[in-house]
């Protein structure tokens, strides 16, 4: 089985420090703990399920509140129809 | 005004050939993401990235799709102001929502890739990156053009005013997402003009890549398509409590 192919690291040498936390020695790295340690286990491949869920779940909550508005046309349909029948 | 019948507007028996074709393409569009295991799709372990080089197919396409949203809802404000046609309102609107419903979701994948790369050991989420900066901008404009709507009662002068206003969302999106975050010094691929496919972006990943944007452009359109229909009936329902003329 192959595994992921390694490219040198090069971050510290030829990175330019754009950020003011990237890559600046001052700023203290602590030691990863609880979720974090789960998030950067198997190569971090745990970030790309937490952004995929993220997305899912974001359409789900706009298909859910389509369905709310779906909900209303029924109801002022139905009291219409209700109108229309006295 | 031609006689279009409103429910004629969205054609039901493409929507559902559409919606069907979506979601297998998107369906192996997620199984290509996730591949890996030495037969299909490998991609290079890059330090730091490493399989979080996956979100190139998650997160990016989000930003592709608000800028196709962007495109899609300008255009029908441009041609409600040409010719009037509620429908044209009701698209405009519809889009202009997914396209702040896209935005924040490409701003909180984002910030989440970044707390695990960028600033990793860090307690921080957001370190106000150029692209980062404008991208929130960008969404919160969309989110205005939703104040303003709300602020207008007369329904036509806030469909003309709205119209407009979204014209400008739209002439900003260009500068905000591809111009200035460009011109500065950002973490993210594509700054000081360089392309955003950088040396390390394995030439594989366009083969899913591709096929994410084209899908999640699917995605918005099925949810597009189906909030036009409701704000159809909407309006039908509406008509019937106006008096005859």
């Amino acid at each position: 089985m192959k595994t992921l192919q390694v490219v040198p690291d090069t971050s510290q040498t030829t990175a330019t420090p754009y950020d003011s936390i990237w890559g600046n020695p001052d700023v203290p790295v602590q030691a990863v703990s609880g979720l974090d340690q789960v998030m950067l286990s198997n190569d971090k491949l745990f970030v790309v399920m937490a952004v995929a869920l993220i997305i899912w779940f974001g359409l789900v909550f706009f298909v859910f509140r389509t369905d709310r508005k779906l909900d209303r046309l029924e109801r002022t349909l139905n009291e219409r129809i209700a109108q229309n029948e006295e | 005004m031609e006689a279009k019948t409103p429910s004629a507007a969205v054609n039901v028996p493409l929507y559902r050939k559409i919606r069907l074709a979506v979601v297998v393409w998107m369906t192996v569009v997620v199984l290509a993401a996730f591949s890996f295991g030495g037969l299909w799709l490998n991609i290079p372990r890059i330090n730091m990235l490493e399989h979080t080089a996956r979100n190139l197919y998650f997160h990016v396409p989000m930003w592709f799709t608000m800028m196709a949203i962007a495109i899609v809802s300008a255009y029908h404000s441009f041609r409600y102001l040409q010719n009037g046609h509620v429908i044209r309102d009701v698209r405009a609107r519809a889009a202009a929502l997914l396209a702040v419903v896209f935005g924040i979701l490409g701003l909180v994948t984002g910030s989440v890739w970044a707390h695990y790369t960028w600033y990793e050991g860090t307690n921080i989420w957001w370190n106000f990156d150029p692209k980062q900066s404008m991208a929130a901008i960008q969404v919160l404009i969309y989110g205005a053009y939703f104040v303003l709507r709300s602020a207008l009662d007369d329904p036509e002068k806030r469909a003309r005013i709205a119209a407009v206003y979204n014209l400008f969302a739209f002439v900003t999106v260009p500068f905000l997402l591809y111009v200035l975050p460009r011109q500065q010094d950002s973490l993210h691929p594509g700054a000081e003009g360089n392309p955003a496919f950088s040396d390390i972006t394995h030439p594989i990943m366009r083969f899913v890549f591709y096929p994410a944007i084209i899908g999640f452009i699917g995605v918005f359109w099925l949810l597009y398509t189906q909030r036009v229909r409701a704000a159809q009936i909407q309006q039908r329902l509406d008509a019937l409590d106006e008096p005859e003329l």
